[in-house]
C-alpha cells in the first residue's frame, strides 16, 4: 500500500499534536513537515526543493497566509501548481466548500468533532485520495 | 298733242314712251332716248318688246300689255335692254290710253332703278351670308321667334341640339322646349316679357329635346325691334351645357366630399382665411381644438387665437407675410382656446391662390399637440421615475450585496472562528474523561487550562462580534466634535498601553472640529493607535496622529514606525477575524480594523493603509466624502 508524503498546515499546536498521532497510528501517510501557516509552508517549500510532498493538507482559517492564500499561491506557481492542496476545516458550510474547490482545492475534508477522532479521519482521507486519484 | 304737254314730256327726267295699241313705239321723250341708247328715229315704230332682255319674247310683252289694259295700270320690275345690249334694272309702269272708250295705245314710264337694285342686292347677299352662317353654326341653336313666341327660323345647330327639323318646328311655339314644371309656372311667357322689358333674357336651365331627353341649356333671348321701335320678334341662342354641367357636377361632388371630409376631421383644425386673415371657413376639428363654433368665429381675425405677447410682437401678421412670401409658414407654439386656456399647437399656414393665380387667402391647419406633449412629459416623468427606481434598486442591491457579504462573513465566523474554541474545549474535555477513565491524572491540569483559554478566546470573539454587529444597528449620531477632545479621549483610553510600550504619540492638527458620531470616531482612532502600538519590532513606538482639511475634506492619518504591511496584504487587513500574524507574535482577534472599516463606511468616508514593510504603516481615513469632492488618495 502506497504511503503518501504529506505536509500538514495547521496553526493550532494542540490540533497539530493530535493530527500527528492520528496520521502516525495509521501508517498511511508520511508527514514530511507540519507548519503553522501559509507563510511557513512556502518558506519550507523554498528551503526543501528536493523533497516535494505528494499532497498538502491545510487548515482554512489561520493567521498570516490562510487556506485560500495557499490555494491561490500554489496554483499561480509553475513549480507547485501540480501539488494537490486538500483543505480541511471545522466548517461543513456548502458555500465555503464550494469556494475552496472553485479556487482550485483538490478536495475539502471536514475536521472531526474532536481531536481524539483523527484515526478514522485519516483513514477516510486516504480512501478519498485513492478513489479520486488525487495523487498522480 | 297739246304743246304744253309736249314740253312737259320733253323736259321730264324720267323716260316716257307712248305705244300704239299693238305695242309699237309712237313717241319717246329725250330721257327715254338717253336711257335706251336708241335715236328717236330708231325708236319710232320699234316694238316695245325690243327693250326686253329677250326681244323675241312676244308672249311676255303681250301679257303685260294685256294686264295693263285690264287693270288700268301695270307695274313691274325687271331687266331692260339698251341698244348696245347692256341691261338695266327698271321699274316699268304701263297704262292704257283710251279714246272714245276704245284702246288707242299705252303710256309707258320707264325708271332706271339699277342703283337701288344693286344696293338691295348687296343687302340681300349680306343677309344671305349671315343666314348661311347662322344656319351653318352647329354648336348653337339659333332661331327667330315672332313677337308671340312662334318659331320663324331654324338653323342646323338647333336641329342638332333639339332634334327637330326646320319643317317640323317652324310655326310652333317655342314653349315646346320647356319642361312641364316650367310650363306650369308660365316660364316661357315670363322670359319673353323680361326680354321685351330689358332687351334680353339669359339663363341656364333644363330644356327638352324632341326625343324627350333633357339637356342643360344656356339660353340668350334677345328682343328685336324695328326702326319704329316696334317689337318684331326675338332671336334665341341656345347652347348645350350638359357636358360642362356634368363636369361641374363632378367637381361639385368632389368639392362636397372634400368639404365633408375637412369639416368632419376631428384631430385637425382646418379653416380658411381671406387675404386679410379673417376666418371664412371652420371645421369640426377647429371647433374641438379652439372651442369656437363656426357661427361665432367666421368673420373674426385669426389673431384671436394668439397669446397677448404674440399680438404685441405682431406675430399673426408676420406669419401671413411669411406664408405669402414663401408659400407656407410652419411652427409649433402656444395658442389660446375660447376659454382662454393655452394649448401647444402645430400650425401650418399655406397661401391659397385662385386658378388665375390671384392670392385669395390662406388655409390654416392646426393640431393640438398638448396631448402629445403631455404624453411626452408623462413618458419623461415615468422614465425619470424608473431611473430613480433603478438607482434605488441599484442602491438596494449594493446594500443587499453588502448584507450578503456580511452574512457570508458571519457564516464563516460561526463555522470557523466560533466553532474552533468549542471544538477545542470539547476535545480536551473528552481527553480528560479518557484520562480519568484510565486513572491517569498527570496532564489533566494542562487540558483544563487549554479548555479555559479556548473558552476565553471564544468569549472575546463573541464580545467583538457583538460589538461589530452593533455598529450596524445604531444610527450614526452626527454631532460637532472638537478634534482636541477626540484625541484626548483616545489617549485617556489607551494610557496603560501607551505607558507600557513607552510609546511617543504626537498630534498634529489644524482642524478645530469635525462632524461625526463621537463614540464611533473615538473607537476608530483608538483602534488605529492601538494597532500602531502593537505591531512594532522594538520598544519605542513612534505614533503621529494628523488631522487636516483639504478642499473642505477632513482627512485623518495615524502613522507608526512599526513592522509594516506587505503590499499583497493591504486589502486583507480589513477582513473580520483576519489576522496576518499568529496570536503568539501579535495577539488579537482580527476585529479591530474590520470595526474601523465599518465606522468609516458609516460615515461615508474611505480608509486605506500605506506602508513600507519594516519601516512603518500609515492609515488614512476621510469622513463625509459625499459632501465634498473626493480627494486623491495621496
Amino acid at each position: 500500500m502506497k504511503t503518501y508524503k504529506i505536509i500538514v498546515v495547521e496553526n493550532d499546536e494542540d490540533e497539530q499534536f493530535f493530527m500527528k498521532e492520528g496520521f502516525d497510528s495509521t501508517g498511511l501517510f508520511e508527514i514530511i513537515t507540519m507548519v503553522k501557516s501559509g507563510d511557513e509552508l512556502f518558506e519550507w517549500l523554498e528551503a526543501n526543493m528536493d523533497s516535494q510532498p505528494d499532497l498538502i493538507l491545510s487548515d482554512l482559517n489561520m493567521p498570516g497566509k490562510n487556506g485560500y492564500d495557499i490555494i491561490d499561491e500554489m496554483k499561480a506557481s509553475p513549480v507547485y501548481a501540480a501539488i494537490p492542496v486538500v483543505i480541511t476545516s471545522t466548517s461543513s458550510t456548502p458555500t465555503i466548500i464550494a469556494k475552496c474547490l472553485t479556487r482550485g482545492a483538490a478536495d475539502y475534508v471536514v475536521k472531526p468533532e474532536t481531536f481524539i477522532e483523527y484515526v478514522p479521519y485519516v483513514q477516510g482521507l486516504y480512501q478519498r485520495i485513492t478513489d479520486k486519484k488525487l495523487v498522480k | 298733242m297739246i304743246p304744253n304737254y309736249q314740253l312737259l314730256f320733253e323736259t321730264l327726267g324720267e323716260a316716257i314712251l307712248t305705244l300704239d295699241r299693238d305695242g309699237f313705239i309712237l313717241y319717246a321723250n329725250p330721257a327715254a332716248i338717253q336711257l335706251t341708247g336708241y335715236s328717236i328715229e330708231e325708236l319710232v315704230n320699234l316694238p316695245f318688246r325690243k327693250l326686253y332682255p329677250d326681244d323675241e319674247d312676244i308672249v311676255k310683252a303681250e301679257y303685260e300689255l294685256d294686264l295693263a289694259q285690264k287693270h288700268g295700270r301695270f307695274i313691274v320690275e325687271g331687266w331692260r335692254r339698251r341698244k348696245d345690249g347692256s341691261q338695266f334694272w327698271s321699274e316699268l309702269t304701263l297704262s292704257p290710253i283710251r279714246q272714245r272708250n276704245e284702246l288707242a295705245g299705252f303710256s309707258c314710264l320707264l325708271r332706271n332703278i339699277s342703283e337701288k337694285k344693286t344696293h338691295e342686292l348687296n343687302l340681300r347677299k349680306s343677309e344671305e351670308r349671315f343666314r348661311l352662317m347662322v344656319e351653318a353654326v352647329r354648336d348653337y341653336a339659333i332661331f327667330m321667334l315672332d313677337p308671340t313666341g312662334h318659331i320663324m327660323s331654324w338653323n342646323d345647330g338647333a336641329r342638332r341640339l333639339k332634334g327637330y327639323r326646320a319643317d317640323e318646328v317652324i310655326g310652333k311655339h317655342f314653349s315646346i322646349f320647356y319642361t312641364t314644371d316650367d310650363l306650369e309656372t308660365e316660364k316661357p311667357r315670363r322670359e319673353l316679357e323680361i326680354a321685351v322689358a330689358t332687351g334680353k333674357y339669359e339663363e341656364e336651365g333644363w330644356r327638352i329635346r324632341k326625343n324627350g331627353s333633357l339637356f342643360w341649356a344656356n339660353i340668350l333671348l334677345t328682343a328685336l325691334f324695328n326702326e319704329q321701335n316696334q317689337l318684331i320678334g326675338f332671336s334665341k341662342v341656345t347652347r348645350d351645357l350638359t357636358e360642362r354641367r356634368d363636369n361641374e357636377e363632378v367637381l361639385r361632388q368632389s368639392e362636397e366630399r372634400y368639404r365633408a371630409l375637412v369639416e368632419q376631421l376631428n384631430d385637425y383644425g382646418i379653416f380658411m382665411l381671406d387675404e386679410k386673415g379673417r376666418i371664412v371657413s371652420w371645421n369640426e376639428g377647429a371647433r374641438r381644438i379652439n372651442g369656437y363654433t363656426a357661427e361665432e368665429i367666421i368673420g373674426k381675425y385669426f389673431s384671436i387665437f394668439y397669446p397677448e405677447e404674440d399680438l404685441i410682437s405682431g406675430k399673426p401678421a408676420m406669419e401671413l407675410k411669411v406664408a405669402r412670401a414663401q408659400g407656407k409658414y410652419e411652427e409649433e407654439g402656444w395658442r389660446l382656446r375660447k376659454d382662454g386656456t393655452r394649448f401647444w399647437a402645430s400650425v401650418v399656414i399655406t397661401a391659397v391662390y385662385s386658378n388665375k393665380g390671384n392670392h385669395i387667402g390662406f388655409s390654416k391647419v392646426t393640431r393640438d399637440l398638448s396631448e402629445r406633449k403631455e404624453a411626452e412629459r408623462a413618458l419623461k416623468l415615468s422614465f425619470e421615475r424608473y431611473r430613480q427606481l433603478a438607482s434605488e434598486l441599484k442602491e438596494a442591491n449594493t446594500e443587499l450585496q453588502y448584507a450578503n457579504q456580511e452574512l457570508e462573513q458571519f457564516t464563516s465566523i460561526v463555522s470557523h472562528d466560533l466553532q474552533e474554541p468549542i471544538r477545542t474545549i470539547k476535545s480536551f474535555l473528552q481527553l480528560i474523561e479518557l484520562k480519568l477513565n484510565q486513572g491517569q491524572h498527570d496532564d489533566l491540569k494542562t487540558y483544563i487550562n487549554k479548555s479555559i483559554n479556548a473558552a476565553n478566546r471564544m468569549r472575546e470573539l463573541i464580545h467583538n462580534l457583538l460589538h461589530y454587529s452593533q455598529l450596524n444597528k445604531n444610527d450614526v449620531v452626527v454631532e460637532k466634535i472638537v478634534v482636541g477632545d477626540l484625541v484626548n479621549e483616545v489617549m485617556q483610553n489607551l494610557k496603560t498601553a501607551i505607558d507600557a510600550s513607552r510609546a511617543e504619540v504626537r498630534i498634529e492638527s489644524d482642524v478645530e472640529q469635525i462632524e461625526g458620531d463621537r463614540v464611533q470616531i473615538v473607537q476608530l482612532i483608538q483602534n488605529l493607535v492601538s494597532n500602531a502600538l502593537k505591531f512594532t519590532k522594538d520598544n519605542n513606538p513612534q505614533v503621529v496622529i494628523r488631522c487636516s482639511r483639504e478642499n473642505g475634506q477632513v482627512k485623518f492619518s495615524v502613522a507608526d514606525n512599526g513592522i509594516g504591511i506587505a503590499s499583497g496584504d493591504m486589502e486583507k487587513v480589513f477582513e473580520i477575524f483576519r489576522r496576518l500574524h499568529t496570536a503568539k507574535d501579535y495577539p488579537g482577534t482580527g476585529i479591530g480594523l474590520a470595526i474601523c472599516k465599518k465606522i468609516v463606511d458609516r460615515h461615508r468616508g474611505r480608509i486605506w493603509p500605506e506602508s513600507e514593510p519594516g519601516k512603518g504603516t500609515t492609515f488614512y481615513f476621510t469622513l463625509n466624502e459625499d459632501e465634498t469632492t473626493s480627494l486623491p488618495r495621496k
